[in-house]
């Protein structure tokens, strides 16, 4: 068995406000993970423990085989990291951001950096304090695809990108991990992006994961069952329900275990099934966090 | 590869604080040849030459350190395969480089032209003095944006460092050692003046070294 490309385990980190708690993470080679959570979730945290920029407080953390943060000179080497609120050298040239980075990557391939360039749409001589938001996060990927690293870090890469940026970057995204050695760790709140591009994916909230799995068990396992009650009776009580709401003789129940025996259960409790919808990621991810924290504040 | 590191980050710095350099050479050098021009031009051009020091200072680690983590450029550079240690010691390096070659041109060449004019000699160990107090100033701003989050201790510190330097002056002026040899033809370097000199040094350097290695052994860089 080969070694994760990231491998978290018991990793903490405290902070006067916000504690990441218990995070075990694994990510393979060759997969896209999607890493979503809400605004202060701990995503960008977890993002800096694995580029060694912050150092936990406890449990362990490999990237690549390496030991984070002593090592992450070396791991660094094979990763692309891209965040949202990155910036480069205002007054300076994409241009002399690429030949910075290639003095500093030997495995810069400068004709992938070339159609990178074409591909985003992007000129080397424009200043990048000209840029927009979007041609500046284009070009920050650019800075972090060109030396074909084996894993990129991406935090929250879409946001407030355009709907003809976003498919540009993900394309490129996909592109990327087309090489099954490499592997692709992409925060966003953006469910629809995640959901198009990733193979995985991570819930996390409250700085602690709720769920990983991947993409197509999530998507299998949640369902939400519209019922008709009996007349007398009270919405059935179905394995993995974490939401029920009824309304008269009506109820939804949302469901994180759905498999054909609920079709069983609900009809000996006389309910008959109306309709049993699939959930979007976003709704798995809403009802996912609100029920964790149902759970946490009760 | 991570050895070689370093020196290509201190080429980067060096590039980006290349016109501020620049700058500040032309300026220290209209100052210093404003020199020999008599009482009125040397006291302008002494002042010029302080001014452009305390500019350069300011612009360098302002826009060296504290800009490039104020807009989050920092976290482009530690993307590369870079360490924190090896950041701390390049920015510190080429920070010090970017201000401390101008000054010691700039300072070279304030005594070349008052030996080789009719300024009095007796003048160059308050100069040096003052210039010395100048490179202190520079290490403590860098010492203090290495180490600080926030913006406004390096602002205290320029603001503290700006309004000694208009106090250190006069202060050394009423100083016997000082005032009795300023005007004659041989420089004399009393001890008084050595020592303070030595603890300007002293200051800057420790303050540096403590900065540098308070920010290796830090456990977060973001």
């Amino acid at each position: 068995m080969t070694e994760p490309v990231i491998e978290l385990a018991g990793v903490e980190k405290a902070f006067p406000f916000f504690r990441l708690s218990d995070i075990h993470l694994r990510l393979e080679a060759g997969q896209i993970m999607g890493f979503v959570g809400p605004n202060g979730a701990g995503k960008s945290t977890t993002i800096r423990l694995l580029m060694g920029m912050l150092r936990q407080d406890r449990g362990e953390i490999r990237v690549l085989g390496r030991s984070m943060p002593r090592d992450q000179a070396a791991a660094k080497r094979d990763i692309g990291f891209v965040s949202e609120d990155m910036r480069l050298y205002g007054g300076t040239t994409l241009a002399w951001h690429m030949r910075f980075v290639a003095s500093v990557r030997p495995d810069w391939d400068p004709v992938y950096a070339d159609l990178l360039l074409r591909r985003f749409n992007l000129h080397a001589g424009q200043a990048i304090k000209a840029l927009s938001h979007g041609e500046r996060v284009k070009a920050t990927l650019l800075l972090a695809l060109a030396h074909r690293p084996r894993l990129l870090l991406l935090d929250e890469p879409t946001t407030g990108l355009d709907p003809v940026a976003r498919h540009e970057v993900l394309a490129e995204l996909m592109d990327a991990v087309q090489d099954e050695r490499r592997a692709i760790l992409f925060s966003s709140h953006n469910t629809q992006d995640v959901e198009q591009i990733s193979d995985a994916i991570t819930f996390l909230d409250r700085g602690r994961i709720i769920e990983s799995k991947d993409k197509e068990t999530f998507l299998d396992s949640w369902r939400r069952v519209h019922l008709e009650l009996p007349v007398s009776g009270a919405a059935p009580d179905l394995p993995g329900a974490v939401d029920t709401t009824v309304s008269g003789r009506t109820a939804v129940i949302t469901t994180r275990t759905y498999t054909p025996d609920v079709h069983g259960a609900c009809e000996r409790t006389g309910a008959v099934i109306r309709d049993v919808q699939r959930m979007t990621l976003e709704e798995i991810f809403v009802a996912t966090v609100m029920s964790n924290r149902r759970r946490q504040d009760a | 590869m991570s050895g070689s590191m370093v020196p290509r980050l201190v080429l980067k710095d060096l590039y980006l604080t290349r016109w501020m350099v620049a700058g500040s050479m032309a300026g220290g050098v209209v100052g210093i040849a404003m020199l020999p021009f008599g009482a009125v031009a040397a006291y302008v051009g002494g002042v010029s030459l302080l001014c452009t020091l305390v500019i350069l200072n300011i612009t360098v680690v302002m826009s060296a350190v504290v800009q490039e983590r104020k807009d989050k450029v920092l976290l482009f550079v530690l993307s590369l395969p870079v360490s924190a240690a090896q950041q701390t010691q390049a920015k510190a390096l080429a920070t010090t480089i970017a201000f401390v070659v101008p000054w010691l041109l700039l300072t070279a060449a304030a005594a070349v032209v008052i030996e080789a004019s009719g300024v009095p000699n007796g003048i160059l160990p308050f100069l040096v003095t003052v210039l010395v107090y100048l490179l202190a100033y520079h290490w403590v701003l860098l010492a203090v944006a290495l180490v600080t989050e926030s913006n406004s201790w390096p602002a205290t510190v320029i603001t503290v460092g700006n309004i000694s330097v208009n106090f250190l002056i006069p202060y050394l002026l009423g100083w016997p050692s000082v005032y009795r040899h300023m005007k004659g033809s041989a420089a004399i370097w009393t001890s008084d003046l050595l020592a303070l000199i030595g603890v300007e040094l002293l200051v800057g350097i420790v303050a540096l070294g403590l900065a540098i290695v308070w920010r290796t052994r830090r456990p977060d860089v973001i």
